[in-house]
């Protein structure tokens, strides 16, 4: 399975336009080293290849449902501060439908 | 060789909610563009979705009008797209387990009730709304994250007619469930209509077409009807229909060719981790249900068998629910319902129809209209005195007793001794008018009323007037 180094998981953050402290990019690094480690046990143990998949890690169902209560939205200057291209208050993109 | 249209519907609504389906942004339509926003909407990372309660309600009540099954386990999964319309990448939605499932909906057709089977209700989100240009797209991100519900009909529909009578009804039905404004003209109700033909016998279905978007009822109809045309057409002239989505060009009322479909896209559906499944206790959907208010069927029934009104007068009212609402308060304050539905069916709808106004902006409140309605039922003031009433209390804005005093009308007299006497000059002073009304000639009652009317200055009551008249001529 392909490491997680530092890089990797800059260039991710830079794609979703954030980025993080050099410790918490370290955080990152050993937690999905962890991970791949389990996840090669996993892999490696055949005699799982006839169980359905969790989905949860265990059984965690909830009640709870959101009061259908509006909140203040973002400004729409708050909103489009990532879009490189605006237009009249929205998103300008190439057209890419006939 | 004769072919058998086999159609099916799927109907997007948007759930009238305070704030979106996963989100707390408000839920407002025509607002400045990208100002109705919360970060999940936008995809922003970190962000994790919640469940409207409200939306649950909502799909439970329509579910229950459908009489479907009601899963009391609420799972969602995600459906994998990269698209601008979408920053996640994926709706959610419920692909495995809709909380709806096995219902149906009947029509009337010709008479005769038609049930149509509904294979399922889900509950998902809205994608954003994308103006296109020659050569640029710009996104508008309010709608993103709205409440939907989806319901799929089985391909139980067979014509245009009963595609547009199915969605009158799904219409009638969230409007009244007061889930959605059911505009279709703002995208609140949206429909996609999959058409086949197959040789009459046939078990398998033909190829299906898609016809997307179609935004008024009564295009349904006509979108059906032209494209089992030109099917036919093609399948009589032995060509192959090709699976394709076609769009209903209402100016010309023909369907035109947007894309064909080469291969069903795979959307990788699998279940939404960031929402562990949500219980709902028998309390809740049941307290769902009982939230409901009146449908417009149950209404109908209602005006019928309780109130007397004909299916006629009784359609018309629940055509419109806030007309049917307004005849409910009308109820509380006068008994005749048959002249308060012909009030608000009439002369109530014809001034709202040329003012362009709808019921809600009506100046009359229901209970000044019942003051009218109940001098026109105890014969205090005639039809024609009514309606000038009426205006009056429009223009004026002074109830029916005030507008009537204003007008100068006085009562109608209804003593019969006072009105036989009347009868009685009138008959002594025209005797040819007797002859002629024995001789069958229609006209002399009317002349004989006109008479009548006319000696007391309008002020007798007419109906009771022809009832003596008819009478006494009768006798003579």
């Amino acid at each position: 399975m392909k490491a997680y180094n530092k890089e990797i998981l800059q260039d991710a953050a830079h794609r979703l336009l954030f980025d993080m402290s050099n410790d918490e990019y370290d955080t990152l690094v050993n937690e999905f080293d962890i991970i791949i480690k389990q996840m090669n046990v996993i892999g490696s143990n055949s005699s799982i290849d006839n169980y359905e998949p969790m989905i949860f890690p265990f059984e965690c169902n909830t009640t709870f449902l959101r009061e259908d209560i509006a909140a203040e939205p973002l400004t729409r200057e708050e909103a489009l501060r990532n879009a490189n291209h605006k237009a009249g208050g929205q998103i300008k993109l190439p057209k890419v439908v006939q | 060789m004769e072919f058998e249209p086999v159609i099916g519907l799927e109907i997007h609504v948007e759930l009238k909610t305070n704030s979106k389906m996963f989100s707390n942004a408000p839920v407002c339509y025509g607002k400045e563009p990208n100002t109705q926003i919360a970060p999940l909407d936008m995809a922003f990372p970190g962000t994790m979705p919640t469940v409207n309660k409200n939306a649950v309600i909502f799909a439970i009540r329509v579910c229950n009008a459908l009489h479907m099954n009601i899963d009391k386990e609420i799972h969602f999964d995600r459906k994998n797209y990269f698209y601008s319309d979408l920053p996640k990448g994926y709706q959610i939605t419920q692909n495995l387990r809709p909380i709806g499932s096995n219902g149906y909906l009947e029509i009337e057709i010709d008479g005769k009730t038609k049930k149509i089977g509904i294979e399922r209700l889900h509950m998902e989100e809205d994608t954003c709304k994308q103006i296109h240009f020659n050569d640029f797209t710009l996104l508008n991100y309010n709608r993103a994250g709205t409440p939907l519900i989806e319901i799929v009909s089985r391909p139980e529909l067979r014509n245009g007619e009963e595609a547009m009578k199915y969605v009158e009804m799904i219409r009638s039905i969230v409007v009244y469930s007061d889930v959605s404004d059911g505009k279709m003209e703002e995208g609140s109700l949206r429909c996609d209509v999959n058409i086949s033909l197959k040789p009459v016998g046939q078990k398998e279905f033909g190829t299906k077409v898609e016809i997307k978007n179609i935004n008024s009822i009564s295009y349904i109809q006509k979108a059906v009807d032209f494209e089992i045309e030109r099917q036919t057409k093609l399948l009589l002239a032995g060509e192959k229909i090709v699976q394709e989505t076609r769009r209903y060009d209402s100016n010309k009322n023909e369907t035109i060719l947007m894309r064909v479909k080469t291969d069903a896209v795979d959307y990788k559906y699998f279940p939404e981790d960031n929402i562990t499944p949500i219980v709902l206790s028998d309390e809740f959907v049941e307290a769902a249900i009982n939230s409901c208010p009146e449908l417009a069927e149950s209404k109908k029934y209602r005006y019928i068998n309780q109130f007397g009104l004909n299916n006629y007068d009784a359609s018309l009212l629940i055509s419109d629910k806030d007309v049917s609402t307004y005849f409910d308060e009308l109820t509380k304050f006068t008994k005749h319902y048959k002249l308060a539905a012909n009030w608000l069916n009439v002369d109530v709808a014809s001034y709202c129809n040329k003012n362009f106004i709808t019921i809600n902006a009506f100046p009359v409140c229901p209970k000044s209209l019942s003051e009218l309605i109940e001098l026109v039922a105890k014969n205090d003031i005639n039809s024609n005195q009514a309606r000038e009433v009426f205006a009056s209390m429009i223009k004026d804005n002074i109830s029916a007793i005030e507008a009537k005093e204003k007008l100068g009308i006085s009562s109608q007299i209804s003593d019969s001794d006072f009105v036989m006497n009347i009868i009685n000059e009138v008959l002594k002073e025209n005797p040819q008018a007797i002859v002629d009304f024995k001789e069958g000639k229609g006209r002399a009652l009317g002349f004989l009323i006109g008479q009548v009317m006319k000696k007391s200055q309008g002020k007798v009551n007419p109906k009771l007037t022809n009832d003596l008249l008819l009478e006494e001529l009768k006798k003579r």
